[in-house]
């Protein structure tokens, strides 16, 4: 094992799968030349080349209709949109183009493509946004949510090698978290939840950046004898519908948390997973959901901080579940 | 020459016939769906994808119905499309106007207009770093020209130097407004020079100058020197669907009636002794008898299996 960053990991899963696969290609604003406004495809350009590693047009749209174009034709490209709050310009090519190739041409036709989402509730309105739940909602679409280092570079390697249209979101803050990756080849299943940490008194589903925060609620609980079991599920679609029921089935009580807001948020889908399921009858409490509470994402910090859910309300959250 | 040519017009032929057929069959009720008639535009398609390669590729828009003649595409695969039967091409799974058909070089386009444009830049940027020397055609209206995947398309294929051939069909109107609403220039092609490569006009009713000016850009395209738009003024002969009302003047359409594409090819094969009137008459009778039995082929035929709506959403396993 070696330690990386959660960038590091995502940056090493693209030179990897470039360097096995010359159908990969890789390619948005800032990318090439730049190596990424993060650094995350530092060094692709240099390594294989402009013509597999470019610079797009600010055209989100048209780049994106691009990767769908070229995964037809046997490519398999992974288009960066720098912001997730951008993905409501290709929005079109995603849901319609991508989505539907393989079900318009009856499986004749794949479509095989990632679009690296950077997700980051900071800053502004607009780039600001979590959509994960938008995509999640398209059949034909899969879209893939990792926390830790070890999961990055596994899920991106799966989704580049998936026959299907991957929608792959990275968290900005876990951009420079550290954690353990093998040395050796590896990949993990899209699909798979992962326990994060075992418990026996409350589930909590979280995924990017709400893991760390709900393990830190965890640790925080644990001093009150509160054993909180945090689910990363890691892909919302496909959903590990059975590590979910099968948690609350332990547990009877479910906490889902996450920074989009939580009106229609992916939070409902997992509460409905439990609600219509047997499980249901296992439930001791209402399931509580934590999200951001329905307004666009502020710019000053103090204000963003009151809008998006921290730590202390996944605490709050549970202490809630647990109360009843 | 002269052999492709009659080609070119029986293709031309079989459009309108199938065309004006289908349009009936839905007047008649009997057709479950309509169909954006392509009648008055059979040049462009026929004379652009005509002597295409095998491995060169097409996306068409929702009225280029000529791609799929012309790339080979019966007429029984398309009325068993329109009529969503079980063994059609997609199996009942999408409309004929946005199907694919992989095995003759014909990708799907989309419902949303323009959408098409940088999926078929994208097509074209596979095949360049694929190394082949193929080309891609990519045909829309004159309305898709007004939306943003144009622009980003076409500068797209330009920094690219895409081997992509943009065939607007500008037939004046965009459904039920004139042009004058979409924009406020004369020429499409115009709008090439903005991005760097040609623009080119032409006749869309003459489908050897359709012809013609294709090949050039395709000759261009296969050398790596990028992208052509080819602006093809053109006419349709029918309204936008058949259940909207017509909207564009008296005095236009018999005006532009009097440039029937096909009659056009027709003078041109018969004053050189290509083709006489009783070829004509034979055309014509073959392909409506061919027609006759595709109807009742097609209305006898198993509808759609409701097994396979939900098959191939996904695709399975690491492909």
């Amino acid at each position: 094992m070696k330690t990386l960053t959660y960038g590091e990991a995502i940056r090493e899963a693209l030179f990897e799968e470039m360097a096995s696969d010359d159908r990969v290609l890789v390619f948005g604003e800032d990318v090439a030349g730049y190596g990424g406004l993060d650094g995350v495809t530092h060094g692709l350009q240099q390594r294989f080349g402009c013509k597999r590693v470019f610079d797009t047009p600010i055209s989100e749209s048209g780049f994106a209709g691009l990767a769908v174009g070229a995964a037809l034709m046997g490519m398999r490209p992974v288009a960066e949109m720098q912001f997730s709050g951008l993905l409501t310009v290709p929005l079109d090519q995603i849901v319609n183009s991508a989505a539907k190739a393989r079900y318009v041409h009856d499986g004749a036709m794949s479509c095989p493509m990632v679009i690296r989402s950077v997700t980051y509730p900071a800053g502004n309105a607009y780039m600001g946004q979590s959509l994960e739940a938008w995509l999640a909602h398209v059949p034909g679409l899969k879209v893939v949510t990792p926390s830790t280092p070890i999961d990055a570079k596994g899920l991106l390697l799966t989704s580049i090698r998936d026959p299907d249209p991957v929608v792959f979101f990275e968290h900005k803050s876990l951009y420079s978290t550290e954690g353990l990756v093998p040395e050796e080849a590896y990949s993990i299943p899209l699909g798979e939840a992962s326990i994060a940490r075992e418990g026996a008194d409350a589930t909590i589903v979280v995924w990017l950046n709400m893991v760390p925060a709900a393990l830190e609620a965890a640790d925080d609980l644990s001093l009150e004898g509160i054993d909180l079991e945090v689910i990363d599920l890691r892909s919302l679609i496909p959903l590990d519908e059975q590590t979910i029921t099968q948690s609350v089935l332990k547990t009877g009580r479910l906490v889902v948390a996450h920074e989009a807001v939580t009106r229609a948020g992916f939070g409902a889908e997992v509460t409905a997973v439990v609600a219509n399921s047997d499980v249901v009858h296992h439930l001791k409490a209402p399931v509580q959901r934590v999200g951001n509470r329905g307004v666009p994402v502020p710019h000053s910090d103090r204000l963003n901080t009151h809008i998006i859910p921290s730590k202390d309300d996944l605490i709050t959250a549970v202490r809630t579940v647990l109360s009843n | 020459m002269p052999r492709d040519l009659r080609e070119m017009y029986r293709l031309m032929l079989m459009s309108r016939i199938y065309t004006d057929r289908a349009l009936k069959l839905f007047d008649d009720g009997r057709l479950p769906t309509g169909l954006h008639p392509s009648a008055g535009q059979e040049a462009i398609g026929v004379g652009a994808c005509y002597g295409l390669r095998r491995d060169d590729w097409v996306i068409p828009s929702l009225r280029t119905t000529e791609c799929f003649w012309t790339r080979g595409v019966t007429m029984q695969q398309m009325m068993d499309a329109m009529y969503g039967n079980k063994d059609s091409v997609n199996r009942g799974k999408e409309s004929f106007h946005h199907s694919g058909y992989p095995e003759l070089g014909i990708l799907a386009g989309t419902a949303i207009v323009a959408a098409h444009i940088p999926v078929a830049v994208g097509a074209a940027k596979a095949m360049q770093l694929k190394g082949t020397d193929n080309v891609m055609l990519c045909f829309f209206g004159d309305g898709a020209a007004a939306r943003g995947d144009f622009h980003e398309g076409l500068n797209l294929a330009a920094v690219h130097k895409a081997p992509v051939i943009f065939i607007c069909e500008n037939n004046l109107h965009f459904q039920t407004a004139p042009a004058s609403v979409e924009m406020a220039i004369t020429d499409i092609a115009d709008r090439a020079a903005g991005y760097g490569f040609p623009g080119v006009i032409v006749d869309g009713q003459d489908v050897l100058a359709v012809h013609e000016t294709t090949q050039e850009a395709i000759k261009r395209a296969r050398q790596g020197k990028g992208p052509t738009l080819i602006e093809a003024k053109t006419y349709r002969f029918r309204r936008h669907y058949p259940i909207l009302a017509e909207t564009r003047p008296a005095k236009e359409i018999a005006e532009w009636s009097k440039r029937d594409p096909i009659s056009i090819l027709a003078n041109h094969l018969l004053a050189n002794g290509h083709l006489n009137e009783s070829e004509i008459e034979e055309f014509q009778t073959s392909i409506n008898n061919e027609l006759d039995t595709v109807v009742a082929r097609a209305e006898s035929k198993q509808p759609a299996d409701r097994s396979v709506a939900s098959s191939t959403v996904y695709g399975e396993g690491v492909a």
